[in-house]
Parts: structure tokens; C-alpha cells; sequence
């Protein structure tokens, strides 16, 4: 009973929704790439600035408008406010990963400063403006998904595993830059992206599956 | 399984660490074996029979040159068959493309690439040879190969990486001495190698690669000119399109065959003019055409396939012969041909035998005398690696038996044969001597001895050269079969210990903190972290790069760290946290200032130098500090000096415990360090402060107080500390905990705390200041934040009490160090590192002191990181590791020292052993010379740092702990 009461406070999501959003959401990044190419013929090897800022805008519409629809407390929170709080998050979180990305040794030269400022215009709006649409400032619940890594629910699922991914996936697209093939992908931040990216189409799928369990489970619970 | 004890803990412990140092070097003996090589230049002692002690060859040197010329001809009995030589090298060209392979002709393409050298080659008027060349294929060994004759070992080739000049005697250096002019065009190699030995040269850089043309066109411009002069008596060419085409597009590039012809115009040029010149001067000069080494498929070279070792050889100019096919020689044998062919002595540590078609236009008895030459320089070689050698006393005028010798005596040992070998061809040639006169039959003695000498000095050759390449495949298997078991002795001791910590003790630990027992996500991290360092080792170019696996490694665990301590911030303790400034809150607030410290001093640290190979041209801050200029390096110096002074002794002040000795221990680390500012202020200026009479003084002086200091702390520290009575401080609030007083009681920790606590404030100070004596002035801040990040480490991980796992923390540590390896400017090449460092404060030459001075400067921060640990175990709380009930001296020992003596034993251990399986894998890598074997070498002077550093911590940990029990036992008694 307990636990059916929490759940009621959170906004409910069923599984189809949740592939619904991330359908959307990989296809906005899909739509990005396709832009870059087809309408501007450039990509991520011979501009990568351009090119992010491109995919970033077409992504974060998509995002910000999406995730608002799911908000918690929609009583007490308007739709607006929503997307409100998500603007707010997009530069709190391209400032935590620009951080991040220096900590961990991106190029710190005022040249670089374009690729990773729009590097982590993509980052935020991949891993902290739907949390920041979906729960605002709630310390609890950053603290639950992001600190803890316990997420409860298909939208914990949404939120955490693409974000998750992303991170991880970015850490793991960093590791060819420093070898000496020379050639153009391994520059800061191309193959950066792309591992984030591919990590967080990972981190939706898993989050898909996840979702797609939780609620299987539960069928087999009430029958 | 029974509990570990202290006793069984440390016997594992050394035995793991005992088996590591016999596996280490059993395979280091094995894999580097070190060629007693014979010093000095060959001289007229050479034309005399070994055993007989030759005096006269100091008048050599003073000797003028031609005088030399003619003593050596009248001494060698051979006259010179040429008097000028062209040896022109087509850098990477393999004889394939010239002879063909397997007595099959070069393939059609080749071939009419080359239309006059094939034609001097069916005309009989060129001699052509498979030359195998010894790996390392790589251009400047095989050039040294081919002008020394000798074969240059794995230390030899990885210790002489960076110098340059070749010292060892050599062809150049002998046609040198009997006044040869020589002119050089070409690859710059050859300048490098022997400076000022030429008369006109104009060197050609191999770096850009891409060019194909350029580089070739640069040689041949002057071609034309120097064939019309006469000044010269060698001309070198070294060509080296041919190999750049392999390095763009391999063996079968569109452009090879252009190439090739190319090399042929040249060839036909230079016969040509040979010719021409032949009808208007006298003497003869001879063409010689090599190859430095071949070249696989792609194109590249370095290995030993047949592929990259198969390098030509090709004699213009030689009596003519007609041969089917071309047979096969060894590089090596190059030096002395064309020693002896051009009259002067073949270099001392000359492997290679004599030609024999080169010799084949000499009369017979001078045929003889050459191969009695090159028998008598290979039996000296002998004598230098067998002492043992039999035929050491040989007679002085070499008039023995001949039946004494009987061939049935050649089978026994190597230095039997050798030497029997060698008694037979001499006996044949004495023999042949005393015939040679009257009878006619000679012919056949001829040939009898020829094939004596040859097969001795086949077999010497061969024995000799197998020496130097061969590895010992049993001794290899068995230092890394040894080395794998210390490696799962010490990492099987550690789980083991692990388990019964962690879960054997779960009763204990449980009430401390539930997330003990997890596998939490940082412990996961060290783990995989091994695992990847250990995947990058197998790449050559993450081998060249390793600095940035490290600096991405202990970024990634801090911020792991940061996550941590951001789940440990409950949600309630975030929000009171900006009114309180007590409690949790405010320590987690604490952490995460001391994560944010280490976040950026350790960003700081990897941008202050440019490391590595490939992005060293990158901009760093030290290039921009010094781009700069002083006025901003030395103010910059001076402040992180005072501040790593003033941090030490803040550190060695803030103990509260007062008495003499205390302050006197204080008081000498202040005088030390003001010392050391006067040195960085007065002397550091001068580019050659070594020279200086007062800065070495005044070195000397900082080295004998701060090793007085240091050692008289450690020593006596826990005689003079104050035995506390039972009353604890208040304020403490690490020990603080309710089963205290009655380990108080029993042990003497509060004394034992206090006293590691000043003695690892003591290694640390002694060691910054060292580090700021030694190091260059640019490395001075990251010695500071290096230290910053070491207290700031130490700070975080006491206020986090049990949530971490100690051994994490020291993995931590270990991580931190390597890092801070790279980033005062090492890497794994043997360039980065600092000679001249090495001769601070030292007044005589003394490589010992400066190997020990070179080692502290290069390996400051890894022992810098294990220093501190002894700090760091004075600052974790110590009541809660052992049992009270059951305690015993044994329990508190281990839980204080085990996990950091063991941990980097462990981790050390297993990079070690994936490394020389590496590098086992490797040894037949293009880059094994250039990349593998030096970061060997830095791996086992990694294990050295390791050993030492481990075995101050538990040496200190031990005694403090024994001389302090001992005094609480008789305090208590009395």
C-alpha cells in the first residue's frame, strides 16, 4: 500500500510513453545529423562547433519540451514553469560539464573554449535539463538519481540511465584521443560526442527495456 | 583457513617479495644480457698474433698519418686493392628487388626498374649478396653495424639512444687515423654519428616522411661535382626516398619502380665516371652499394622477419664473376671486407667474416695472411667473452705440430672446438708456409686451409653474434614464471586478507558502517582502473602516451570521490548546512572543498608540462612560463618554495606536544629550508651552478643537515616522545570512541600516533626540500602541488572516516603518485630524463652518487606518495582496527601497516608482471628498441621506488612501534 502511495504522488508513465519520448528524442539527434549533412553539408569532423550547436538545436526543443509534459506535482506546476526550470538548468548544467569536461583534461586554451562550450550545450541538455524539467530543484530527487544512482520508476529509469549513459559513454569516447593515428575524428570534443551520444542511445534503450519490465512485472503482480 | 597473523603476513609478504626480485632479474639477465665488448681502437697490434703481448702499439697514436698508412701495409703484407670508395646506401632497399629470392630473379617490374644494374650483375662486373641484417632494423644501429662489424645488445642500443657519436672503434675512425678524406651526403645520420670526421658534408633529414623526391634530389645535386674531384677518398651517399615510399605505401607502391630507377641513374653515373676516371688516374676505386635493412610488406621496419633483415649488398669494381644466384652474407661481415681490403686494421669488436670473392683477385698467400688476420682479431674477441679459452698460450711464433691437433678433439665444449678450430687452420697455414716454397702441389694445401680459416671463423662468428641477439628462452620463462607467482602471492595474500576483514569480521564491522560490505562503485574503479593500465601497455603509442592514461584515471577517481561525498550529503544536512557550522554538514562541506583542491591542483599539474612523444609540441605552462622569462619563473619558484617551507613546518608546529626536541627538530627543518631558499636565490642563476665552489658547499651542507634531521628523527623520536599518562585529549576527535582508554592501557597508540605523525612530516619535508634542491626551477610549483594534493588527499580521506576502504585510499595514493610522475616532466622515453640535476652538490665525478641524485629527481613523486603514507597512518583513527579483548601487539601492527605496504606491493607487482609478458609479445615490434624496452627500464626502477619506499614505511612503522612498547612495559612495571 505504502509503496502504491509514492508511486501516486509521482507522476505516472507507462512504458509506451517512455518509448514514445525516447523514440523522439533519438530522432531529433538522428534529425540533427541529418541537417548538418544534407541542408548545411557540414558534420563533426570538419566543424564540430556548427555542427553540435546544430544538433543542440535541434535536441533541446525536443527535450525540454517532452519532459516538461512529465513533470512532478503537475498540479502545483504549471507546464511553463516546467520548461522555465529547464532553461534554467541548461546553464547550470553546460557550466558543470564544461567543469567536469576540464577536471578531466579537455583543452583548456581559449581556442577550444567554442568547441567546448557548444560540446556541453549538447552534454547539458542530454543529462541535465530533463531532470531539471522533471523535478526542478528538488535536492532529494537529484540527490536519489544522480548521487545515489537509485532510480524507482520507469521516469527515474528515463531520466537516469540516458544521462548516466551519456557521461559514461563521453568517458569512454575520450579514450582514443591521446593515440597517434592521426586522424581528424580524435580531436576535442568529436569523438567525445560521439561517445556520448552512442551512450545515450544505449542508456534509452536500457531505460526502455528497464521500463518495459517494471511494468511486465507488475501485470504478473496483479494477476 | 586460519587467521593471519602479523608474523605470517609479513614472512608472505617478504616471500612474495623476494621471489619478485629473483624473477626480476632472472629475466632481466635473460633478455638484456651484458657482451663484455673490448674497449678501444684496433691498432698495429693487430697484425700480430694474440697471445704475444704487444708493446709497441702506444707509438700508433703519435704516428702521422701516412706514416701510419705505411706501417700497416708493410705490417699486413696485403697491398691495398683500391684506394677510393664509394659506398653509397639506399636506406630500406631489401635485395629482393635487386637479387630476387630463393634463387628466383626479382620480379619483372623490378627488374626493368633497374636495367644497368642487372646488367653489371650478368656482365660478372658486380658481386651481389643477401646481407642479413640483426634486429634492430632501424637505420642508425645498422649503420653502426656495418662500420663496426659488431652487433650491439639490447641495453646497448636502448642506453645509446640519445648519445650520439659513435666511440666504439669503427671503419670511419680507422680511415681517419690514416688520413682518408671523406665526404658525406645524405641522411644526417651519418653526421650525427661521427662528427667532425668529414671533410664536406651535406646532411638530408629523415623526418619528412611524406617526401619522396626532395630528399634524393638534395644527394644527387652534388653528385656530379664531387665524382669530377679528386680530394676524397670515401664518398658516402645515403639515399632515403626508397624508404619513405615504403613508409607511405609499402613494398608494391606506384612509385618504388621510379624510385628504383632513379637509384639505377645514379649507379650508372657514378660506374660511369669510375670508368672514365680509370683512364686518366691511377689507382682503383671500388663501388659499393648496401642497404641499411629491408622492409615488410607495409612497408615498415625495426622487427626481424625475413622481410626487413634481408638488406643488400652489392661490390662494383671487384674481378669479375658470373653467378647463378647471390649468396648469402651477414651485414656485419662489411667491415672487415673493406678493413681489410683498404689496409688498416679491422675494428676490435668486429663480429663479421671476410667476403671471400672480395679477396679473390689477391695473391694466395695474401688471401691466407687476411684470414689469419680477421682469425687472430676473432680469437681476441673470444678471449674477452671465454676467459676460459684453452688456446690461450699459443706460441708466440705459431710454429706447432701439426699432429698435435687432431680434428677428433673438436667436438667437445664451445671452447674446445672454437679453439681447436682455430689450431687447425693455423697449423694448416704454418704448413702450407713451409711448403709453399718447393713443392707444387700447394694448390690443394691452399684450399685445405682457406676452408680451416672459414670454418673457424664461421663458427666463432656465429657463436659470437648469437651471444648478443639470442635470448635464453628458458631463463626468460623462468623469471616470468617467477615473477607471475610473487605477483599471485601478493595478490592473493592481500584478498585473502580482504575477505577476513571485510566479511570473516562482519560482527565488527558491521556496526561501523553497512555500506562496508558492499563492492561499492570507487573499489570497482581502482579494480578496472588495473585492468586498463594494463590493456594500454600493449599499445606502442598508449605505451608513448601513458601520461594521459594516468591523469584521466585520478581525474575520473576524484570525481568519483566527489559523487561520494555528494550521497553521504542527505538532503536535510544540504539545507541546514549554510546555518551550521558544525556537524556532518560541515565536514562534508570539508570534503568537498578538499575534492575541489585536488580537482584542480591535479589539472594544474597536467597542464604544466607537455609530455608524452607525439603532443610534446603542444603549449604547456611550463613552455609559457619560460617563453616568459625568468622575472615570472623565479618569483614563481620562490613563493612555492616558501609556501612547501612554510606548509612542512606548519604541519610539524600544529602538534601540540612541546619539549626540546621537539623544537630542535623544528628548528634545523627552518634552518634547512632557509638554506635552501639561499641557494635557489644565489646560485640557481648560473646555468653551471656544479662548477661553483660555494653553491656545492653550501649543497653539501643542506644534504648533511637534512640527512642528520630526518635520520636522528626517525631514530630517535620514540625514545624522547613523552609517554602520555591514560588521560586522552579531549579534542581529538579520531580516537575518540568509547573502547579507547583500554586500548590506551595496553598500547602506547596516542605516543605511537604522534611520533608518525612528526616522523612523516619529517620524510615529506626532507624530501620537498631535496626535490626543491634538485629539480629544475619550472618544477618547483608542482612539487608544491603535488604536496598540496597529498595533504589535501590525506585531509579528505580522515574526514570520511570508514567510507572508504583503506585500501582504496592507498590505491588512491599510488594512482596519484604516478601522476605526478608525469606531471614534473618524466615519460617513458630515456630523453626526458634530468641529467644535470644529477650533478648538484656532487664535487667529484662520481657516477654512483649521481645514479642515486638522478633517481630522487626522476622518481620524486612516486616516493614522495609512499613518504607521506607514513603520515597517513598516523591520521587514520586506530582504536577501531583492533579487537580489545583479544588485541595483541601482532593484530595492531598489521591493521596499521598491512594495507600500505601491501597495496602498492600488489599493484606494482601485477603492472610489472603484465609488463614483461608485454614486452615478451613485443620483442619483434618495429617499436620494441624505441618505445617497449625504455618504459621497461622505467618499470623496474618503478619496482625499486616500490621496494624501498614500502620498506621505509614498514621499517619506521615497526620501530616506532617496539621502542614505544617497550618503553610503556617498563613504565608500567616500574
Amino acid at each position: 500500500m505504502k509503496e502504491e502511495l509514492a508511486k501516486s504522488s509521482q507522476s505516472t508513465i507507462s512504458s509506451f510513453q517512455v518509448f514514445l519520448i525516447h523514440v523522439c528524442c533519438g530522432l531529433a539527434l538522428a534529425v540533427g545529423f541529418w541537417v548538418a549533412r544534407n541542408v548545411y553539408s557540414i558534420n563533426l569532423i570538419f566543424d564540430p562547433t556548427t555542427t553540435l550547436r546544430l544538433i543542440w538545436a535541434v535536441e533541446f526543443p525536443v527535450v525540454i519540451l517532452l519532459f516538461s509534459y512529465f513533470r512532478q506535482k503537475p498540479e502545483k506546476c504549471s507546464y511553463l514553469k516546467a520548461i522555465a526550470r529547464g532553461l534554467l538548468g541548461l546553464p547550470v548544467g553546460v557550466l558543470l560539464n564544461v567543469l567536469g569536461a576540464l577536471a578531466l583534461g579537455a583543452p583548456a586554451g581559449l581556442q577550444y573554449f567554442e568547441r567546448t562550450a557548444s560540446w556541453s550545450l549538447l552534454m547539458s541538455s542530454l543529462t541535465f535539463v530533463p531532470t531539471a524539467c522533471v523535478y526542478g530543484s528538488c535536492w532529494t530527487d537529484w540527490h536519489r538519481i544522480f548521487a545515489c544512482t537509485k532510480p524507482k520508476g520507469p521516469l527515474d529509469f528515463m531520466l537516469c540511465l540516458p544521462a548516466h549513459g551519456a557521461v559514461i559513454g563521453a568517458w569512454f569516447g575520450a579514450w582514443p584521443m591521446p593515440l597517434d593515428w592521426e586522424r581528424p575524428w580524435q580531436d576535442w570534443p568529436i569523438c567525445v560526442s560521439y561517445g556520448a551520444m552512442a551512450g545515450y542511445v544505449a542508456g534509452m534503450v536500457g531505460s526502455l527495456g528497464l521500463a518495459l519490465m517494471h511494468t511486465g512485472g507488475k501485470q504478473l503482480k496483479a494477476e | 583457513m586460519a587467521p593471519l597473523t602479523c608474523t605470517k603476513l609479513s614472512v608472505i609478504t617478504i616471500t612474495g617479495i623476494v621471489t619478485q626480485i629473483i624473477g626480476l632479474s632472472v629475466f632481466v639477465f635473460g633478455f638484456f644480457p651484458v657482451k663484455p665488448a673490448l674497449p678501444g681502437t684496433s691498432g698495429s697490434e693487430s697484425f700480430f698474433a694474440p697471445a704475444c703481448d704487444f708493446v709497441g702499439n702506444l707509438s700508433d697514436t703519435t704516428l702521422p698519418s701516412d706514416q701510419l698508412q705505411s706501417l700497416y701495409q708493410e705490417l699486413s703484407g696485403i697491398p691495398p686493392s683500391f684506394d677510393r670508395l664509394i659506398l653509397m646506401v639506399i636506406d630500406g632497399l631489401p635485395a629482393e628487388f635487386v637479387l630476387g629470392k630463393n634463387e628466383k630473379p626479382p620480379k619483372k617490374q623490378f627488374k626493368e626498374a633497374m636495367p644497368y644494374t642487372q646488367s653489371l650483375l650478368v656482365s660478372g662486373s658486380a658481386i651481389g649478396y643477401h646481407a642479413k641484417a640483426a634486429p634492430p632494423t632501424v637505420t642508425m644501429p645498422r649503420l653502426k653495424a656495418m662500420v663496426s662489424g659488431a652487433i650491439g645488445g639490447f641495453l646497448d642500443v636502448a642506453f645509446n639512444f640519445n648519445t650520439q657519436a659513435m666511440m666504439d672503434d669503427n671503419l670511419l675512425g680507422q680511415f681517419f687515423r690514416i688520413g682518408w678524406k671523406m665526404v658525406m651526403l645524405g641522411d644526417e645520420t651519418w653526421i650525427k654519428l661521427f662528427p667532425r670526421l668529414f671533410k664536406r658534408h651535406d646532411g638530408v633529414s629523415s623526418f619528412y616522411v611524406k617526401d619522396t623526391v626532395q630528399v634524393d634530389q638534395n644527394v644527387s645535386r652534388h653528385l656530379r661535382d664531387e665524382l669530377s674531384k679528386d680530394d676524397w677518398n670515401l664518398l658516402i651517399l645515403h639515399y632515403l626516398g626508397l624508404d619513405h615510399v615504403g613508409h607511405i605505401d609499402g613494398r608494391s607502391s606506384v612509385l618504388m619502380a621510379p624510385k628504383l630507377k632513379e637509384m639505377d641513374e645514379v649507379v650508372k653515373l657514378i660506374h660511369s665516371s669510375i670508368i672514365q676516371s680509370q683512364i686518366n688516374r691511377p689507382g682503383r676505386p671500388l663501388l659499393m652499394i648496401v642497404s641499411d635493412h629491408g622492409m615488410t610488406e607495409n612497408g615498415n621496419h625495426g622487427g626481424s622477419t625475413y622481410e626487413e633483415t634481408d638488406s643488400l649488398v652489392l661490390f662494383i669494381g671487384l674481378r669479375n664473376h658470373i653467378f647463378e644466384y647471390a649468396s648469402v652474407i651477414n651485414q656485419i661481415d662489411i667491415a672487415p671486407t673493406l678493413a681489410l681490403l683498404f689496409g688498416v686494421p679491422i675494428p676490435k669488436n668486429n663480429v663479421g667474416v671476410l667476403i671471400r670473392e672480395a679477396f679473390d683477385s689477391l695473391k694466395e698467400d695474401q688471401h691466407l695472411r687476411a684470414l689469419e688476420l680477421n682469425a687472430w682479431q676473432l680469437l681476441r674477441l673470444l678471449h674477452a667473452q671465454l676467459s676460459g679459452l684453452p688456446c690461450r698460450n699459443l706460441p708466440c711464433d705459431a710454429f706447432y705440430d701439426h699432429q698435435s691437433s687432431s680434428s677428433s678433439e673438436c667436438n667437445h665444449t664451445t671452447e674446445n672446438m672454437l679453439c681447436c678450430l682455430y689450431m687447425e687452420a693455423a697449423a694448416l697455414y704454418t704448413s702450407w708456409k713451409s711448403k709453399r716454397g718447393f713443392e707444387s702441389a700447394s694448390n690443394k694445401d691452399y684450399s685445405r686451409t682457406t676452408s680451416a680459416y672459414y670454418k673457424f671463423l664461421k663458427s666463432a662468428s656465429e657463436w659470437l653474434s648469437r651471444r648478443t641477439t639470442d635470448k635464453p628462452v628458458k631463463l626468460l620463462a623462468l623469471g616470468l614464471a617467477t615473477l607471475f607467482i610473487s605477483s599471485v602471492i601478493l595478490s592473493s595474500l592481500m584478498f585473502c586478507w580482504l575477505r577476513e576483514i571485510y566479511h570473516g569480521g562482519k560482527q565488527q564491522t558491521s556496526n561501523l558502517n553497512d555500506r562496508m560490505n558492499g563492492w561499492s562503485f570507487d573499489e570497482t574503479f581502482i579494480v578496472s582502473a588495473v585492468l586498463i593500465l594494463v590493456t594500454c601497455m600493449t599499445s606502442s603509442s598508449m605505451v608513448e602516451e601513458e601520461h594521459y592514461t594516468w591523469y584521466f584515471l585520478i581525474s575520473t577517481f576524484y570525481l568519483l570521490l566527489l559523487r561520494k561525498t555528494a550521497q553521504s550529503l542527505s538532503a536535510v544536512g544540504l539545507q541546514s548546512s549554510f546555518l551550521m557550522q558544525k556537524g556532518q554538514s560541515g565536514e562534508g562541506f570539508f570534503r568537498i572543498c578538499c575534492i575541489f583542491l585536488l580537482l584542480i591542483s591535479g589539472r594544474i599539474l597536467r597542464g604544466w608540462h607537455q609530455g608524452g612523444v607525439n603532443w610534446t609540441s603542444l603549449p604547456d605552462i611550463s613552455k609559457w612560463l619560460e617563453q616568459a622569462g625568468s622575472q615570472y619563473v623565479k618569483p614563481l619558484q620562490l613563493i612555492s618554495a616558501v609556501l612547501v617551507i612554510s606548509i612542512g613546518l606548519f604541519a610539524l608546529f600544529s602538534i601540540e606536544t612541546k619539549g626540546k626536541y621537539f623544537q630542535m627538530v623544528r628548528l634545523s627543518f627552518l634552518i634547512s629550508g632557509l638554506l635552501v631558499l639561499l641557494h635557489i636565490t644565489r646560485y640557481q642563476d648560473y646555468a653551471f651552478s656544479s662548477t661553483n665552489y660555494g653553491a656545492t658547499f653550501l649543497v653539501q651542507i643542506i644534504y648533511a643537515i637534512l640527512g642528520a634531521v630526518t635520520i636522528g628523527t626517525v631514530v630517535a623520536l620514540p625514545w624522547l616522545i613523552p609517554l602520555s599518562t591514560s588521560k586522552i585529549f579531549p579534542a581529538d576527535n579520531t580516537i575518540a570512541s568509547p573502547i579507547f582508554p583500554s586500548i590506551q592501557e595496553k598500547f602506547p597508540l596516542v605516543e605511537l600516533r604522534d611520533s608518525l605523525y612528526v616522523v612523516g612530516w619529517a620524510y615529506i619535508l626532507c624530501w620537498c626540500l631535496l626535490q626543491l634542491l634538485l629539480q629544475q626551477p619550472i618544477n618547483t610549483t608542482p612539487v608544491l602541488l603535488l604536496l598540496l594534493q597529498i595533504v589535501a588527499g590525506v585531509h579528505y580521506f580522515v574526514r570520511s572516516g570508514t567510507h572508504h576502504k583503506e585500501w582504496v585510499e592507498i590505491a588512491g595514493f599510488y594512482y596519484l603518485g604516478m601522476a605526478g610522475h608525469f606531471s614534473l616532466g618524466n615519460s617513458n622515453t630515456l630523453a626526458t630524463i634530468d641529467v644535470a640535476g644529477a650533478f648538484i652538490g656532487i664535487s667529484n665525478h662520481s657516477t654512483f652518487l649521481s645514479g642515486i641524485l638522478m633517481f630522487i629527481i626522476t622518481y620524486a613523486s612516486p616516493m614522495f606518495i609512499l613518504l607521506s603514507l607514513v603520515m597517513y597512518i598516523s591520521t587514520k583513527s586506530m582504536a577501531h582496527l583492533v579487537i580489545p579483548e583479544k588485541a595483541n601487539a601482532g593484530d595492531l601492527l598489521m591493521m596499521l601497516l598491512g594495507f600500505p605496504c601491501l597495496v602498492p606491493l600488489v599493484l606494482n607487482s601485477i603492472l610489472l608482471t603484465a609488463y614483461t609478458v608485454v614486452l615478451l609479445l613485443m620483442q619483434n615490434h618495429l617499436f620494441v628498441w624505441s618505445v617497449f624496452s625504455p618504459k621497461y627500464l622505467y618499470v623496474c626502477a618503478t619496482t625499486v621506488c616500490t621496494l624501498i619506499g614500502v620498506f621505509i614505511v614498514a621499517a619506521t612503522g615497526f620501530y616506532t612501534y617496539f621502542v614505544l612498547a617497550m618503553r610503556k612495559e617498563k613504565a608500567c612495571s616500574s
